[in-house]
C-alpha cells in the first residue's frame, strides 16, 4: 500500500501533464476504387456480343459511383499477357493506378452467350474471382459479371439484375414499361388508354401497383408481371391512389378521398379489410412504409403547407419529420431505414430531392441547379442508389443517382418522356 | 544488494523517496506561482470541434439546405467502350441518339409573383424574363451562406463556438479523410478507430500509432494515408510541448 502511494505521489505531475485530448473526425470523402477492364476477348463469330457485355459492365460499374473506370488508353500491360497470375506483370497495373483488374472472355455456344470472368486484386497480385456464365443474352451477361464485382467489393448483393418500371407517355397512351437500372432493355408490360401513373413493385417482383383512370376515377390495379394483366385492387370513394406494398406484402398503404377528405388507408394484399389510419381533416397523402414494416411516413398538409410526418403503422403517433420548405412531397423510405428521400421546393420555386433522417430530421440535398424539376426518388433495393425523373434535359428523363448527389446518370432518353419510376426488388 | 529495485528494499528506505517527492512538488508550485504566471489552458476543458463558419449572411432556418458543391453540371458519360482485339471488321459505333426539341415541362410551373411592369404583352414577358435573371442572380451572389461574426476563410455555413486550433486540425484531417468507397454501408456503422498523432511545432507530424484498430484494413490503411497525407497547422505556443510529447487523440469514424 505504501507503495502504491509513493508511486501515485510521484507520477501525479506527469499525470496531469499526460491527459491528452482527442477529436473526432467523421464524414470522410469516399473514394472511387480504380478499375481496370481490359478490352474482352471474343470467340469466333461473337465479336458484336463481346462489345455488348463490356460495354454493358462498364456502364453498370460506372452507375455506380464506387469505381474509377480507367481509361484504357493509359495502359502500360502487354495485351496478350494473358488470364494466369502468373503470368500478369501487376506492377504495370499499378503503375497506371489500378486497385482492380477486370479480364473476361465471351463466345457463343449455340443459342447462349458464355463468358468467363477474372477479377484481380492488382495489390496483392493474385485473382480474387473467378467465374462461368451461360446467359440467353449479352446485356444478362455483363449484369451478371458486374453484381459479382461489386458484390466482391461490398459484400452486398449487385443491383444489376433489378429492373425499373416507369410510365411512358405517349399520344393517349400510358405504357407501364420495365427496364434495366440503365434505362435499357425497356419491354412494355401494359399499355393504358387512360391515364396511369404511381407505379409501385409487390416486395416478390410479380406485380405493379398502379393508379389508374380506367374507371373514370383514379383506382389502384396491380398489372401483374411479366404477363401484363390487370385486376383491380381498391375502388374507394372519390379517388384511391398512390398504393404501396408493405415490406412482407400482405398490405397495401393507399391514399383515398371519401366525402371530400383526403387520407390513409391500409388494406390486405386482396384489396380487402380497408382499414382508415388518418382523420386529419387536412389532406394526407403519397404514403411509404419503413423498411421493418412499422412505421409510414407520408406528407401531410396540417401545418398549412404539405410536410412529412411519420406515423406507426396502425396510424398512431402521428408527428411531423420536415420543418424546412414548404412544399415537401413524395416521400420514399430507403431499404437501410435510415434516410427519407423526398421532393421539395427551395427558395428558388425549383423542385429538387431532398433525404431526411427518420430518427433526427436532419435534411440534405441530392439533386441541385439539374433543371427545374427534379423529383418522384425511388430507392434502389441495396439503397446505394436512387432512380428519379428530371426535366433537365427539356423533357421528363430517368436519373440515376447516389445519394450523395455527386454521381448522377440521365438514364432515358425517350422522346415523349418517362415519367413515374419505381426500382423493383433483388432478382430471385 | 546492489541490483535491487528501491521499490523492493524494506520500508525504511521508502521515507527518501518520498521527501524528494515532496520537494520536486513543492518545487513545481513554487516554479509555478514564483517564476511567471503560467500560459491558461485549461486542461479540464472538453474540446469543442470548431467547424470554421464562413463571413456572410445566415440561411434562413426556414430554408431547404443547399450544396456548398453543386453536382455534376451534366451526367458523367458513360466510360468509352473498348474495341475488342479480334481481326474482322471494325466494332459497330455506338448510336447517337438525336435528342429532341425540349417540349413544355409536363409539371404546371410554381406561381411566379405578380409582376409590377407595364407595357405590352412583349415588354411583360421580357420583364418578366430580366426580373428571372435578377432573381436568380441574386440568389446565386448568396450561394456561400455563412454567418456574420464567421471568418473569411470558413469553410461551413453554421457551427458552434470551440477550440480554434482543434478546429483547424480537424479541418486539415477531414481534407485527407479519403475512404475506398467499396466499403460497404453495412461496414461503414461500425467503423472507428483512434489514431494518436504527435506533432512537431512547425505542424509537421512527428509520429502516429493507433490506439485502438477498427479491424478494417482497407479503412486502417486509409487513417495511416490521411494522416501522413495531412498539413496540420503550428500548434498555439502554449500547447506546443503538449501536442509534441503527449500527442492529440484522433477518433475516426464515418
Amino acid at each position: 500500500m505504501r507503495k502504491l502511494l509513493v508511486a501515485v505521489a510521484l507520477l501525479a505531475p506527469a499525470l496531469a501533464l499526460a491527459q491528452r485530448q482527442y477529436i473526432d473526425v467523421g464524414s470522410p470523402d469516399f473514394r472511387p476504387l480504380a478499375l481496370a477492364v481490359v478490352s474482352f476477348q471474343a470467340g469466333p463469330g461473337a465479336q458484336a456480343d463481346a462489345v455488348d457485355v463490356q460495354q454493358t459492365f462498364r456502364d453498370d460499374l460506372a452507375l455506380t459511383g464506387i469505381f474509377d473506370l480507367l481509361d484504357p488508353r493509359s495502359f502500360l500491360a502487354d495485351a496478350s499477357e494473358g488470364t494466369q497470375a502468373s503470368s500478369i506483370k501487376f506492377t504495370r497495373w499499378t503503375d497506371v493506378g489500378a486497385e482492380g483488374l477486370v479480364k473476361a472472355a465471351v463466345k457463343r455456344e449455340g443459342p447462349l452467350v458464355a463468358g468467363e470472368l477474372h477479377l484481380y486484386d492488382v495489390r496483392a497480385g493474385r485473382e480474387v474471382l473467378y467465374r462461368v456464365y451461360r446467359e440467353t443474352n449479352a446485356r444478362l451477361l455483363a449484369h451478371r459479371f458486374a453484381d459479382d464485382v461489386l458484390q466482391y467489393y461490398t459484400r452486398e448483393q449487385g443491383i444489376f439484375r433489378t429492373r425499373i418500371a416507369a410510365i411512358r407517355k405517349g399520344k393517349g397512351t400510358w405504357d407501364v414499361v420495365l427496364m434495366d437500372v440503365d434505362g435499357k432493355g425497356a419491354e412494355t408490360l401494359r399499355r393504358e388508354t387512360s391515364i396511369a401513373m404511381l407505379p409501385s413493385w409487390r416486395p416478390d417482383g410479380r406485380e405493379v401497383l398502379i393508379t389508374s383512370y380506367r374507371s373514370g376515377k383514379p383506382e389502384i390495379w396491380g398489372i401483374k408481371v411479366p404477363e401484363g394483366t390487370p385486376r383491380l385492387v381498391v375502388s374507394l370513394g372519390d379517388l384511391a391512389s398512390g398504393g404501396v406494398y408493405s415490406p412482407d406484402g400482405r398490405s397495401i398503404v393507399f391514399t383515398a378521398s371519401v366525402d371530400g377528405n383526403s387520407d390513409l388507408y391500409v388494406a390486405s394484399a386482396a384489396g380487402g379489410a380497408i382499414r382508415r389510419l388518418t382523420t386529419d381533416p387536412a389532406t394526407d397523402t403519397s404514403p411509404t412504409w419503413s423498411p421493418d414494416g412499422r412505421r409510414i411516413a407520408f406528407v401531410s398538409s396540417r401545418s398549412g403547407n404539405p410536410h412529412i410526418y411519420v406515423m406507426n403503422a396502425d396510424g398512431s403517433d402521428q408527428r411531423r419529420l420536415t420543418f424546412k420548405g414548404n412544399y415537401n412531397q413524395t416521400p420514399r423510405w430507403s431499404p437501410r431505414g435510415d434516410q427519407i428521400a423526398f421532393t421539395a421546393r427551395d427558395e428558388r420555386r425549383v423542385f429538387d430531392v431532398f433525404l431526411v433522417s427518420p430518427e433526427t430530421g436532419k435534411i440534405s440535398r441530392v439533386t441541385q441547379d439539374q433543371g427545374r424539376t427534379n423529383e418522384e426518388p425511388s430507392w434502389a433495393p441495396n439503397g446505394r442508389l436512387l432512380v428519379l425523373v428530371s426535366d433537365r434535359g427539356g423533357r421528363q428523363q430517368l436519373v440515376v443517382a447516389n445519394p450523395a448527389g455527386d454521381r448522377q446518370r440521365v438514364v432515358t432518353t425517350d422522346a415523349a418522356g418517362t415519367a413515374a419510376a419505381s426500382w423493383g426488388p433483388f432478382s430471385p | 544488494m546492489t541490483g535491487e529495485s528501491a521499490f523492493l528494499r524494506g520500508p525504511d528506505r521508502l521515507w527518501p523517496l518520498v521527501l524528494v517527492s515532496v520537494a520536486l512538488h513543492a518545487a513545481f508550485i513554487g516554479v509555478a506561482f514564483f517564476v511567471r504566471p503560467p500560459a491558461i489552458v485549461n486542461l479540464e476543458q472538453k474540446p469543442i470541434v470548431a467547424k470554421l463558419v464562413r463571413l456572410g449572411e445566415k440561411r434562413p432556418e426556414q430554408w431547404l439546405p443547399r450544396r456548398d458543391v453543386p453536382p455534376p453540371e451534366a451526367a458523367p458519360r458513360a466510360p468509352d467502350a473498348v474495341p475488342v482485339p479480334v481481326p474482322g471488321p471494325p466494332a459497330p459505333a455506338r448510336k447517337t441518339v438525336a435528342l429532341p426539341a425540349p417540349k413544355v415541362a409536363q409539371k404546371p410551373a410554381p406561381p411566379r409573383p405578380a409582376s409590377a411592369t407595364t407595357g405590352g404583352k412583349g415588354s411583360d414577358a421580357l420583364s418578366r424574363a430580366l426580373a428571372k435573371v435578377r432573381d436568380d442572380d441574386k440568389l446565386a451572389s448568396k450561394e456561400r451562406w455563412g454567418d456574420p461574426s464567421g471568418l473569411p476563410d470558413g469553410d461551413a455555413t453554421d457551427g458552434s463556438e470551440g477550440d480554434r486550433y482543434l478546429g483547424l486540425v480537424t479541418q486539415a484531417l477531414q481534407s485527407s479523410y479519403r475512404l475506398p468507397a467499396t466499403i460497404s454501408e453495412q461496414e461503414r456503422l461500425h467503423l472507428q478507430a483512434i489514431v494518436v498523432i504527435t506533432i512537431e511545432p512547425d505542424g509537421r507530424v512527428a509520429s502516429f500509432r493507433f490506439e485502438k484498430r477498427s479491424g478494417n484494413a482497407a479503412f486502417d490503411q486509409a487513417l495511416e494515408r490521411a494522416v501522413r497525407e495531412s498539413r496540420l497547422p503550428p500548434p498555439p505556443p502554449e500547447l506546443r510541448q503538449r501536442y509534441r510529447t503527449v500527442g492529440l487523440g484522433v477518433n475516426f469514424k464515418v
